[in-house]
């Protein structure tokens, strides 16, 4: 399991968690690139079928961030 | 700042590092910098300070803070570079120049000056002055001949090559480098160094000619005829002066210049074995050293002086002096003793110094009979030189001073003869070398504008400052000693003249340029103009300077905040001195998630994680023995508790918090909750005492503190770190601007502002919001800058719009049925993005995706000529779909929907995919992988902005009409903000007459009659015309939205229907009949109002009292009411105050829990004391008793520091009522507005928004959003006029495309979406409707898009436009390249 890279899907919200991953990039931070982000206008619009669609599609991880 | 992409590319080369003030000295930022990542704008500054005091020192004004930054950073091409802008001998300079920028640098104030000459050879020790690439003008037919080749000469051969312009140089004697090869010994000035510079100035093209001195050979004349077309004369002053004495013609007499030129040129002249120099100069002692070096066994130098008025160098007289050189101060040769007509020794007499005369030097003064004489063998005469005119003497139009130098114009350098122009030490008569070569630099200027027949001293005045600005040595900069140049040992210095200082190795110089204060921030480097690629630094950018700009106002507001207070003054503290006692500004950086740690709680000291932290309270507030601050700062309490509970949230349970407090002061909306929390539920320590002195603890970083509890207990206590709570105070810089401006202050130097008027300042159209206005926290400046706005635009209302500019609108194009025809921009941002990312791949694999028609790269997307270009493309290639590929759509999206709009598609057939912020610059290690990433990103853009369509944004007409719901001080202050302002507006009042709870009070605090102000209020709204007041008034019914609401109004038994634009809530508040305290069972036991309305009335049972008590927090601060009613304790001292003044016998008790009289109130507080009020405390635990046997009324009460029970007998007691809000529940159902628990509406944002509500087109003010005091009432309810403005004044709003749209076919009518959307856009349709009756549908102006219906409707009913389920599983599909596409 050592070298599992899993791949995560993110659907941030457009008005908090997509700024701040943007924040981590002004601020020169750096993470690993297996992650995919889906801006959605508020957590509000995420949907259960969001997520299964993003594991059905391959995805290892599904992160709601908002 | 538009051109600026805020890459930061700029910061990364920028050499300059400073302290964060964002950072709070915690970390380190550039010269070239934005104050903190999340700035807005997002554009980088350059903060500068005046030119460089070194710079300003040095004759050619070489930039030294540049190269020394330069040489710091190790960039030694760079540092020569900026070093030969202006000087093209770096090496020789770097070690023969007296440094007169030295004694200017101000890190002399710290230890010792930086040794910036020393730095300046390391740069061209390290790298070859040769291989600098010396931009040069095109080459120009005219020649110039320059005469002599010393440093003026040749700078001025190498300035005018620059320029284009062909030189060639006349030297007299056989060798190149005149004083500076003929003059300096070699162990000071290697020839190669000299050599390798003279040459770097022939490669570009100055033809040096030898032997070729100016004479009857060759005249000036002849130069012009030769077809020269100027002549620069630097001929230098190689002539020694004579000494004067009688035998001074003897054999083995001879001058100092000529003896070291002969040593120079040959490499060998006749020495002496012993020889006297006379002479304190640095040829004196170049001179002794070479004779040395040739073999002299005995060299003494004679000076008149003594050695502190020597010119000479101190290292270089020391140097001499381990050589073995003898030094004979105050002394002076009278006559040289010759026997055989060859020296034999030299008598002398000695000297003494004045007292300092006129020209402030002491002068030498003979002392008579002390004649002595010594044996010497040779003799020289090092006392000074001039120079030899006798080529020049006769030219017509020369002119000559009477110290026998050339006379020019001082800036220009010209001569009297045309085209002729001297410098150097012709001009100057001998000074340092780099003067001469500023001289040089400066005649090539001459001689080009005199070519091109230019004025040749227009814009030429030196730059000097009268009081230069430079940036301040920082407090505590530590001491670090001067880097010390290694040296040849003596013992290896005879008989050779190899170099004696050999140089810095680079960590050593390196080290040494750290120690540089940078005196004027930024360096002019240039080397962030050189990084810039989309030239938003350039060097006008730089060149830039303040402007004044004239701007023709109706009104001005002032908000210009506060500054922090600088608790260094208070010794005790320790704060200046130990790492660990803090400010609470240093503490919210130590726990932001962007601060210094990431928002790992650490001490500064160590970074251990605390486990004991202590705030104190009132720091710089409350204290006018300390400072002068006596008003308390209203924001400390809460955001130390604040602090205090984040601290814990880090740092877990084991962190153990104290407050040391005097008053718990929490009256804000919420904040007594927050309060209660943080003591019972975060456990945080609540400790009454102020503590005086903090000490260190010996041996540890931790800091101990002695304190007397309540009870009278004397603690000692150790903490890991102090907090200090801060207050706020303005700043002397504001005092003096009110000053200016004509504002008169307070006593605590706020703006001074009237109760009626809150926001306007003593001078009229001027108005003050914010701290500036009185110490206040963000909620209330909010409130307070909103009603600024307000008041300014009651003055300027009437020409609202007449400056307003329309925009053009281009057609939009139709593509319906049209297949999607996408265009892709993929933007490189410099390097920013391509310096990661693959740029072409990720283009070229973009073009193959299904449906793209074009796909493109550019350098910068977001400049104007890209934006331009990307226009026409899209019209070129029929494009009708749009994704780039570039930074966020947080800040760029709408500059892209822009372009799309101008080139006719509709706005949201556009999708930007974030591979910067979001990938180059979170993987730059990983190139390979944000490509990749890159690819994916644009994949899933691409498939999902095939799938949109043109969206259309809802339009929606505004009526200008405003209601305001409650008659009170703050609804009345709506009305006439918004009447004031052209609006028209409706005031209903459910009683009958105007006035609220302002009816019921005496006087403000201030001592104003309450009811003349409020009589004068009521007619203002009576009588405008654009209001229209409704009496005996209630809301029956609301229709409609924002915009266009339709409410039906009960009046006087009638119905009526107004429609309005926007409604302003100002239901407000009454006062809580107690149910306890004995209220109701005596009439000496009153309420706060009712003892205003006695005084109002005059009560005649006033003037028996004797004794009364005021109970405090009755009903507020309760667990049935967890709100402090904010008002009651300045009421209380107000109304103790006003029975004082009756009587000032009258023995006054206030009983009460915390005393709130936040900002300035504090001084009612600290008066009502010295007048003799009784303040005592008692807790919730243990109230006071009321009594009321036998007709006796009583208080009994613990006084909390004797722990006893305490009687008070009483002929009033008058009890702080709680404020309790009308809570008007049908008029929150109209317009379906949240309230809290304690029946107060509930705000849009408790600290941003606090006069509207999230529901659109509604406002709130006054008490029904809290309790508080008139001034705030009005400041509120203009705040809430200002709000309404803001829609009122429009025509029509549009709303966004991106909106939830219902399928009524769909729709089951489960209601979900009604009730759940935050914002009341879905409703049901009427049951009457023909179509889909009782179905659910969205109004799209109040729906914000946020897709909560979406993802809640059990049918799939709802589509939210821009971010549907489909175009979301397009990204999910296309997530991996195998699985979609």
């Amino acid at each position: 399991m050592t070298d599992f890279e899993p791949k995560i899907v993110a659907f941030l919200c457009n008005w908090c968690s997509y700024g701040a991953a943007d924040l981590a990039g002004v601020s020169r931070m750096e993470y690993p690139p297996n992650i995919r982000v889906i801006r959605i206008p508020c957590t509000g619009r995420m949907s259960p079928k969001f997520a299964l669609g993003a594991l059905r599609q391959g995805a290892d991880g599904v992160w709601v961030s908002g | 700042m538009a051109k600026c992409t805020s890459c930061g590319d700029c910061t990364e080369v920028c050499p300059v590092v400073l302290p964060s003030e964002y950072d709070e000295g915690f970390t380190d930022r550039k010269a070239t910098y934005k104050r903190y990542a999340q700035a807005v704008p997002g554009a980088f500054a350059i903060q500068k300070a005046d030119k460089a005091p070194c710079r300003l020192a040095c004759p050619a004004g070489l930039n030294v803070q540049g190269y020394v930054q330069m040489v710091k950073e190790g960039k030694y091409q760079e540092a020569l570079e900026i070093i030969m802008e202006d000087l093209p001998l770096p090496g020789v300079l770097g070690r023969i120049c007296p440094h007169g920028c030295e004694d200017a640098c101000r890190r002399c104030d710290v230890d010792a000056p930086v040794a910036i000459r020393d730095l300046k050879r390391l740069a061209a020790d390290q790298f070859d002055p040769r291989q600098i690439e010396i931009p040069c003008d095109p080459p120009r037919e005219e020649k110039v001949a320059i005469i002599g080749s010393g440093p003026a000469g040749l700078s001025a051969g190498y300035h005018l090559a620059r320029k284009g312009i062909r030189s060639t140089i006349f030297e007299a004697l056989p060798k190149t480098g005149g004083m500076l090869r003929v003059g300096i010994p070699e162990h000071r000035l290697p020839r190669e160094v000299l050599d390798r510079e003279i040459e770097l100035i022939t490669n570009l093209g100055v033809e040096i000619k030898t032997d070729a001195p100016l004479g009857e050979d060759l005249t000036i004349d002849d130069l012009f005829s030769q077809g020269y077309k100027a002549v620069y004369l630097a001929l230098g002053a190689h002539k020694g002066i004579e000494l004067g004495i009688p035998g001074e013609k003897a054999k083995g007499v001879r001058q100092g210049v000529d003896f070291l030129r002969e040593a120079n040129l040959t490499g060998k002249t006749e020495v002496g074995k012993k020889v006297a120099i006379i002479g304190g100069g640095n040829v004196a002692i170049d001179v002794a050293r070479s004779a040395v070096r040739l073999g002299a066994e005995e060299v003494t130098i004679v000076y008149r002086r003594s050695r502190a008025e020597m010119p000479a160098w101190e290292e270089e007289v020391a140097a001499a002096e381990a050589e073995g050189t003898k030094l004979t101060f105050l002394a002076a040769p009278q006559e040289v003793i010759v026997e055989d007509g060859k020296v034999v020794g030299l008598r002398c007499i000695r000297m003494k110094l004045s007292d300092v005369d006129s020209s402030g030097r002491r002068r030498p003064i003979p002392i008579p009979d002390s004649e002595y004489d010594i044996e010497i063998d040779q003799l020289i005469a090092a006392i000074g030189q001039r120079p030899n005119l006798s080529a020049i003497e006769d030219v017509t139009g020369m002119e000559f001073t009477r110290w026998g130098t050339t006379d020019v114009n001082e800036i220009s350098y010209a001569t009297g003869r045309e085209g002729v122009f001297a410098g150097g030490d012709l001009q100057t008569g001998p000074w340092v070398a780099i003067g001469a070569v500023a001289a040089g630099r400066e005649a090539a200027e001459s001689i080009v504008r005199h070519l091109d027949g230019r004025d040749m001293t227009e814009g030429r005045e030196p730059i000097s400052y009268d009081d230069p600005r430079y940036r301040p040595i920082p407090k505590g900069e530590p001491s670090r000693a001067r880097a010390k140049m290694p040296e040849l040992p003596v013992e290896q210095r005879q008989g050779n003249f190899k170099e004696v200082e050999l140089g810095y190795d680079e960590d050593t110089g390196r080290a040494e340029a750290g120690r540089c204060l940078n005196c004027g921030y930024c360096c002019e480097c240039y080397q962030c103009v050189k990084a810039c690629g989309p030239q938003a630094v350039t060097l006008e950018t730089h060149a830039q300077q303040p402007e004044a700009v004239q701007l023709n106002v109706g009104s001005v507001i002032m908000a210009p905040g506060f500054k922090p207070f600088d608790p260094s003054r208070f010794d005790s503290y320790n704060y200046a001195k130990h790492p660990n006692v803090i400010t609470s500004m240093e503490m919210e950086r130590v726990l932001s998630a962007s601060g210094p740690t990431g928002g790992h709680l650490v001490r500064p000291s160590d970074h251990k994680e605390p486990k004991k932290i202590a705030w104190f309270q009132c720091v710089g507030s409350r204290d006018m023995n300390r400072c002068d601050n006596s008003y308390c700062s209203s924001v400390c309490c809460m955001y130390a508790i604040k602090e205090a509970v984040i601290a814990k949230e880090h740092s877990g349970d084991e962190l153990d918090c104290a407050i040391f407090f005097m008053d718990m002061r929490t009256p804000g909306k919420d904040f007594e909750r927050f309060y209660d929390n943080a003591r019972e539920k975060s456990g945080v320590r609540f400790i009454r005492s102020r503590v005086h002195t903090i000490n260190p603890v010996f041996g540890s970083d931790d800091l101990q503190l002695r304190y007397v509890t309540e009870t009278g207990e004397t603690v000692d206590e150790t903490f890991d770190m102090i907090v200090l709570s801060i207050g706020l105070e303005t700043p002397p810089e504001l005092i003096e601007l009110a000053e200016k401006l004509d504002i008169a202050l307070t006593p605590g130097n706020f703006s001074k502002t009237e109760l009626f008027s809150p926001v306007e300042t003593s001078r009229k159209g001027i108005f003050a919001c914010g701290a500036f206005q009185g110490p206040k926290d963000i909620p209330q400046s909010v409130v307070d800058s909103s009603a600024a706005a307000a008041a300014a635009g009651e003055l300027l209302g009437s020409v609202r719009n007449t400056l307003a500019k329309t925009k053009e609108i281009v057609p939009e194009v139709n593509i319906k049925g049209e297949p999607a025809r996408i265009g892709v921009f993929v933007c490189k941002c410099g390097i920013n993005i391509a310096g990661v990312v693959d740029v072409e791949s990720v283009r070229d694999y973009a073009a193959k995706l299904p449906y793209v028609e074009y796909a493109t790269d550019n350098l910068y997307s977001c400049s104007q000529d890209t934006q331009d270009a990307m226009t026409q493309i899209i019209r070129e290639k029929n494009l009708n779909r749009v994704v780039v590929a570039a930074c966020t759509p947080k800040t760029h999206e709408p500059l892209f929907q822009e372009t799309l709009i101008n080139a006719g598609l509709n706005k949201y057939l556009f999708e930007m995919c974030n591979i910067r912020n979001q990938d180059s610059w979170v993987h730059k290690n990983n190139p390979e992988l944000a490509t990749e990433k890159a690819k994916d990103l644009v994949r899933m853009a691409v498939s999902k902005v095939a799938l949109m369509q043109p969206l259309k944004e809802a339009e929606l007409d505004i009526n200008p009409v405003a209601m305001v719901v409650g008659g009170g001080i703050s609804g009345m202050a709506s009305a006439l903000a918004l009447a004031r302002q052209g609006f028209e507006t409706h005031i209903v009042e459910k009683s009958d007459r105007l006035g609220g709870q302002a009816l019921n009070l005496y006087t403000t605090p201030d001592g104003q009659e309450v009811e003349g102000r409020l009589t004068a209020m009521i007619q203002d709204v009576e009588n405008h015309e654009n209001i229209q007041v409704h009496l005996n008034a209630t809301l029956t019914a609301v229709d409609g939205f924002v915009g266009n609401f339709k409410s039906t109004l009960a009046e006087n038994g009638e119905e009526t229907v107004v429609e309005h634009g926007a409604a302003i809530m100002a239901t407000g508040a009454h006062e809580y009949k107690p149910e306890v305290y004995g209220y109701g069972q005596d009439p000496r036991i009153v309420t706060s109002l009712e003892l205003d309305r006695k005084f109002k009335e005059d009560d005649p049972t006033l003037d028996k009292i004797e004794s009364a008590v005021f109970i405090q927090c009755v009903g507020s601060r309760e667990p049935q009411r967890p709100y402090c009613s904010r008002v009651c304790c300045t009421h209380s001292i107000h109304s103790a105050l006003e029975l004082k003044q009756r009587n000032p016998e009258m023995n006054i008790y206030v009983l009460y829990r915390d005393i709130r009289t936040y900002g300035e109130k504090e001084y009612l507080y600290k008066e009502a004391r010295e007048k003799g009020v009784i303040f005592i405390r008692f807790s919730l635990e243990s109230k006071p008793q009321i009594s009321t046997e036998g007709g006796r009324l009583a208080v009994s009460v613990v006084d909390p520091i004797l722990g006893q029970p305490l009687e008070i007998e009483a002929d009033l007691v008058t009890l702080a009522a709680a404020i309790i809000p009308n809570a008007e529940k049908a008029l929150a159902d109209f317009f379906k507005l949240p309230m809290n628990d304690d029946g107060f509406f509930i705000e849009r944002h408790a600290k941003l928004g606090p006069s509207e509500f999230a529901t659109d087109g509604v406002y709130l003010c006054g008490m029904a959003h809290y309790p508080k005091p008139i001034d705030e009432s009005i400041a509120q309810g203009k705040a809430a006029a200002a709000r309404a403005v803001t829609l009122l004044a429009r025509d029509k709003i549009f709303a966004s495309g991106t909106v939830a749209e219902i399928e009524p076919m769909l729709c089951s009518q489960c209601g979900v979406c009604v009730s759940i959307c935050p914002y009341s856009a879905p409703y049901f349709r009427s049951e009457e409707e023909r179509f889909f009756p009782g179905r659910a549908e969205i109004n799209p102006v109040l729906c914000k898009g946020c897709g909560l219906c979406v993802a809640s409707c059990r049918s799939g009913a709802i589509h939210l436009k821009g971010f549907d389920n489909d175009q979301i599983f397009a990204q999910l599909f296309n997530l991996a390249e195998e699985m979609g596409v």
